[in-house]
């Protein structure tokens, strides 16, 4: 299992090398003079092209692609990820701030989005069939079908506005971050839940649950102890291909709560055509999702025996 | 006679799934007694699963059963029992085996654990005497290395090994009842002859009752004390294993034996098969199920249902459902 993950992980090392040569190569290849831009900030309108020249020649902008791209792997290796165009701030400063915000935000989603999905799925497998199932189905169908913008708009009528019991936008206390975790955790949980519902029912139906009810147990004990282990596989794979997936929320929460983080960086990154802020978070959104589906296979891997004791049968 | 472990009176079932309704066992009664070996023998669909198991609410999830008639055990009539009793008597009275032992048993969790459960909810044994209890009985049902087989999956044991242990899981709780749902179907031949030899030195053991439903008329000859032969929901013909294989009376049994290969013959010569196919069991129909196969069938048997008439046997009757049979032999024995 030791040679499987190490495969794993090596691969996982490609694919990032890949993933940040490609996005490279794309956020050069977009419209906008990074120098032109440069000269402007500093200049004003009179920037003339003999400074844009002497910017971009200082930069090393002029050289082949392949060698800035070594160079700027170079220096994000050393934790350089160079200085926004927009704010003249060192970029690892701006993480070091708007990573723990992002973070949270993940955390609280992910944890949401856990429970809800289990709580729905185990309760709809638990009235199966019956009306509580079909409402719980209703209500999972319209989770997985309603934009989060549009979420955020109706939570920030419901409880900002209308009740007035939480705030709506900037952080004020751990209140604040309900509304943006719900709203990145509905969609997410909404899916997780039909999967867990959908393989549960699977499961049921496996002549192991038979010999569950033949050992006296009824049909809670039968779910949750002879079906569920049994669904840790769709349901761990899945759950990392949401999470991953919640960090695109993110972007739009981030923005439409007033939340300083990673998500909202890279709206303004685009915005004021920073190429090397915008390098920096995709690689970053690169390191994420790599990790989080390497770990994934690894808790997968942990949690199958038949993988993690192959060596030993 | 003291009274049966588990006995079954005039039961009938039907089965419903969304799109069909199938009256799978049609007015059937049984009764097995501790220490015997009850042989259920019928060709896949004749309802021998559904008729000993199906009181016992172990139906696969999405089929729908309409129970009528009474099947006792323990004293209570099954029928009549909330599910959650039911599935503490299930657990605690009746041991049941199935026929693939790789996909009954939970590949995600340990062997021994299971059976330590067992023996501590049913037998009410101590967490540590309940794990030597497990270790003990994985060791009876002839597996190896028991201690270190207790914490093994599924997917590390061979087929034979793994029915062992399924055996080993049913008889954990120290049930009165042990259901053999085709025991052997889905293993080698090799490792079928030390199954049954395994199910019969545990009878011998422990006294328990077997029920044993299978299509394997070799096993019935190796196991059972008495059988039962089941053709589309209803009792073709019961008695004695011995005069039911030797001197079979209802014509589906005497095609059933026949049909069996003969070892002795060097060509296909030596089986013969019974024609045609089973009755469509969605359509309830007077008289003898059997009639559109039958090669004795007259006008009548297709108006009136045939009943079980006693035709021998000595401690235990020899009954048949077929007068055509009956008449024609003279095998009537009103006693």
């Amino acid at each position: 299992m030791r040679r499987m993950f190490l495969r794993r992980a090596g691969l996982a090392l490609l694919l990032m090398l890949a993933a940040t040569a490609l996005t490279f190569a794309l956020v050069t290849a977009a419209p906008g003079n990074v120098a032109a831009l440069i000269a402007e900030r500093a200049a004003g309108p009179g920037a003339d092209g003999e400074m844009i020249a002497r910017i971009a020649d200082e930069l090393g902008l002029n050289d082949p692609l392949p060698v800035r791209y070594v160079r700027w792997l170079g220096d994000t290796f050393t934790g350089d990820f160079g200085v926004s165009l927009r704010t003249g701030k060192p970029i690892s400063e701006e993480f070091a701030e708007r990573i723990p915000v992002t973070a949270t935000l993940l955390a609280g989603g992910g944890m949401l989005a856990l429970f809800y999905s289990l709580g729905l799925g185990l309760w709809g497998a638990t009235s199966n069939g019956r009306f509580a199932d079909r409402i719980l189905h209703g209500i999972a169908l319209i989770g997985a079908s309603t934009p989060n913008f549009f979420v955020a708009a109706l939570l920030v009528i419901v409880f900002a506005v209308g009740l007035g019991w939480i705030p709506s936008f900037g952080l004020y206390g751990w209140t604040s971050w309900i509304l943006p975790c719900v709203t990145i955790a509905l969609f997410p949980g909404s899916v997780l839940a039909r999967v867990v519902r959908v393989n549960l029912q699977e499961a049921m139906a496996r002549p192991f649950a038979t010999t569950g009810f033949a050992k006296g147990m009824n049909r809670g004990e039968v779910l949750v102890r002879e079906a569920l282990p049994n669904i840790a596989i769709p349901y761990i794979t899945t759950f990392g291909a949401q999470f991953t997936l919640m960090i695109i929320g993110a972007i739009v929460v981030e923005r439409l709560f007033g939340l300083n983080g990673i998500g909202a960086f890279f709206i303004e990154a685009i915005r004021f055509r920073d190429f090397v802020g915008m390098q920096a978070v995709l690689t970053l959104f690169v390191v994420f999702f790599v990790s989080v589906n390497l770990f994934v296979d690894l808790v997968a891997m942990l949690v199958d025996p038949r993988l993690r004791r192959a060596r030993r049968a | 006679m003291s009274e049966p472990v588990y006995a079954v009176e005039d039961l009938v079932i039907d089965l419903y799934t969304p799109s069909v309704s199938v009256r799978a066992v049609d007015r059937v009664s049984f009764a097995i007694n501790a220490g015997e070996t009850l042989a259920v023998v019928g060709e896949s669909g004749s309802g021998k699963t559904v008729m000993t198991l199906g009181p016992l609410g172990l139906m696969p999830e999405g089929v729908t059963i309409d129970l009528r008639g009474s099947a006792r055990a323990a004293g209570k009539d099954l029928v009549k029992m909330s599910p959650k009793k039911l599935s503490s008597l299930r657990g605690g009275q009746f041991g049941v085996i199935f026929q693939d032992p790789m996909s009954a048993l939970n590949p995600m969790l340990k062997i021994g654990p299971q059976l330590a459960e067992q023996a501590r909810r049913f037998a009410g044994l101590s967490p540590a005497a309940a794990r030597a209890a497990a270790v003990s009985l994985l060791a009876r049902t002839g597996i190896p290395d028991p201690e270190d087989r207790y914490d093994r999956y599924p997917h590390e044991l061979s087929g034979g090994m793994l029915q062992r242990a399924m055996i080993a899981l049913a008889l954990a709780a120290r049930p009165r009842v042990l259901i053999a749902d085709e025991p052997t179907t889905a293993l080698d031949a090799t490792v079928q002859a030390q199954i049954l030899a395994l199910l019969r030195q545990i009878q011998n053991e422990d006294g328990i009752a077997v029920a044993l439903i299978t299509h394997d008329i070799g096993a019935v000859s190796v196991l059972a004390d008495r059988v039962i032969v089941l053709y589309a929901g209803r009792i073709a013909e019961e008695g004695s294993a011995i005069d039911v294989l030797t001197s079979p009376v209802h014509p589906y049994t005497r095609g059933l034996l026949a049909s069996v290969p003969d070892f002795r013959s060097d060509t296909a010569s030596g089986t013969r098969e019974i024609p045609g196919l089973p009755p469509d069991q969605t359509r309830v129909l007077p008289g003898c199920r059997f009639a559109d196969r039958c090669p004795q069938a007259e006008a009548s048997c297709r108006t009136k249902r045939p009943v079980l008439t006693c035709v021998g046997g000595n401690e235990v009757p020899h009954r048949a459902a077929c007068p055509i049979v009956i008449r024609d032999e003279g095998l009537a024995d009103n006693d």
